[in-house]
């Protein structure tokens, strides 16, 4: 696999964009690649918690330090792969969760965004050449925000995360047109939480569903992740891929991080 | 009889040509209503352009959108290359140097872009954010 950085992206809230991602992730890492997990969901970081287990101490810097050039690629990244006895690496980095730190990102300009897009840049290439990272994953906050659409503009693909809900596919739609068609970025779409007892696809194969988004859409669908009730009863923090390797929401994501090799 | 046929070959190809030069006509009518129309988006874009403050306005990623997509590939290429020539652009984006040098000059002229020389070389780039200069 060539070196990478797709970003997870949603049009709206609660698609499962960072169990995918965080899942994803600890896939590769696991098939004994060097993967990486950066948190650029600024407004309502979560990968702080997902991964509290394995941090002994408060990481000493976060991505907004980072971005603020207030410390180094070097610094800002975390390895966690001896925490999770992956064959390959897992290095991540985190967003502040505190109350300051999200007000302040909130505030900053059009201009400060700029330099952050640019630092996003760096931090990949660094990752890519002298970390010798192989995939980066980034994910990122729902809908169109500066932290969103940097995360795009810096990936080599987006994976654009959505439900069969008519809001999240109306969303999503509005999102490929305006966005990442205009600014010509490879973007895929995964289908997450399918249900096929919903009304309008009564009995619909994942295969059927896939083809039907995908006209509708005018984009390739990379997957079609089921519905599985166990899973959304579970902690979000636990980590599927770790704690239950052989569930079928685990086989699903192994799938996909099949065809991304594939696509690289 | 061989000469009414002929005239009748005649008008009919006469007819003919009438027609064809009349869709031509429809052709170039519609052809004009739409270079109008690209005139008009061209003059709005360059009004609003030219109506925008050029000091403190860097071109950030959603401000993107509205510029033209020649201008929108080349910025996109200085975020990745962050200072970098007309060359060094070319070969990001894959276009011809030519146009490359072209289009950062004319992001140059709207404020988005800065462009230094050293030596030989003219290097374009976007300046970093008043709070990052510190």
């Amino acid at each position: 696999m060539k070196a990478k950085a797709i970003s997870i992206h949603s049009a709206r809230g609660g698609t499962g964009k960072t169990v995918i991602a965080t899942n994803l992730a600890m896939i590769l890492a696991k098939k004994g690649l060097s993967a990486g997990l950066l948190d650029l969901d600024f407004r309502a970081p979560s990968l702080n918690a997902i991964f509290s287990n394995a941090l002994r101490d408060k990481p000493k810097f976060w991505l907004n330090d980072y971005l603020n050039g207030q410390c180094t690629e070097e610094q800002v990244m975390i390895d966690v792969s001896r925490n999770y006895n992956v064959e390959g690496e897992l290095l991540i980095g985190l967003a502040n969760p505190g109350v300051e730190a999200i007000r302040s990102i909130l505030n900053k300009s059009s201009a400060w965004e700029v330099t952050a897009v640019k630092k996003m840049f760096a931090l990949l290439c660094k990752l890519f050449t002298e970390m010798e990272v192989d995939c980066c994953l980034l994910d990122t906050s729902p809908g169109i925000q500066y932290s969103s659409i940097n995360s795009a503009v810096s990936s080599d693909l987006t994976i654009a995360v959505t439900t069969m809900d008519s809001l999240d596919l109306g969303g999503t739609e509005n999102m490929l047109a305006n966005l990442y068609d205009a600014l010509s970025r490879k973007t895929v779409v995964l289908v997450n939480k399918y249900s096929p007892e919903t009304r309008t696809f009564k009995g619909e194969p994942p295969e059927a569903v896939a083809s039907r988004v995908e006209n509708a859409l005018k984009h390739p669908v990379i997957g079609v992740i089921p519905c599985f009730c166990d899973v959304l009863q579970r902690e979000r923090a636990s980590i599927m891929a770790v704690y239950d390797p052989k569930h079928p929401f685990v086989g699903k994501i192994e799938e996909i991080a099949k065809k991304l090799e594939e696509m690289f | 009889m061989t000469e009414d046929v002929s005239n009748a070959e005649q008008s009919e190809i006469l007819g003919r040509t009438f027609s064809l030069f009349q869709l031509i006509s429809q052709q170039l009518d519609q052809l004009i209503r739409m270079s109008e129309k690209l005139l008009e988006t061209q003059n709005q874009f360059l009004t609003s352009v030219n109506n925008r403050s050029v000091e403190g306005f860097p071109p950030d990623t959603l401000s993107l959108l509205t510029l033209p997509s020649s201008l929108r590939k080349t910025v996109m290429a200085l975020y990745k290359l962050q200072k970098a020539t007309a060359e060094d652009i070319a070969a990001e984006t894959k276009r011809l140097r030519g146009m490359e040098s072209a289009w950062a000059n004319q992001l140059v002229r709207m404020g988005y872009l800065k462009k230094v020389r050293e030596g030989r070389r003219v290097y374009f780039y976007i300046e970093p954010a008043p709070e990052m200069k510190k």
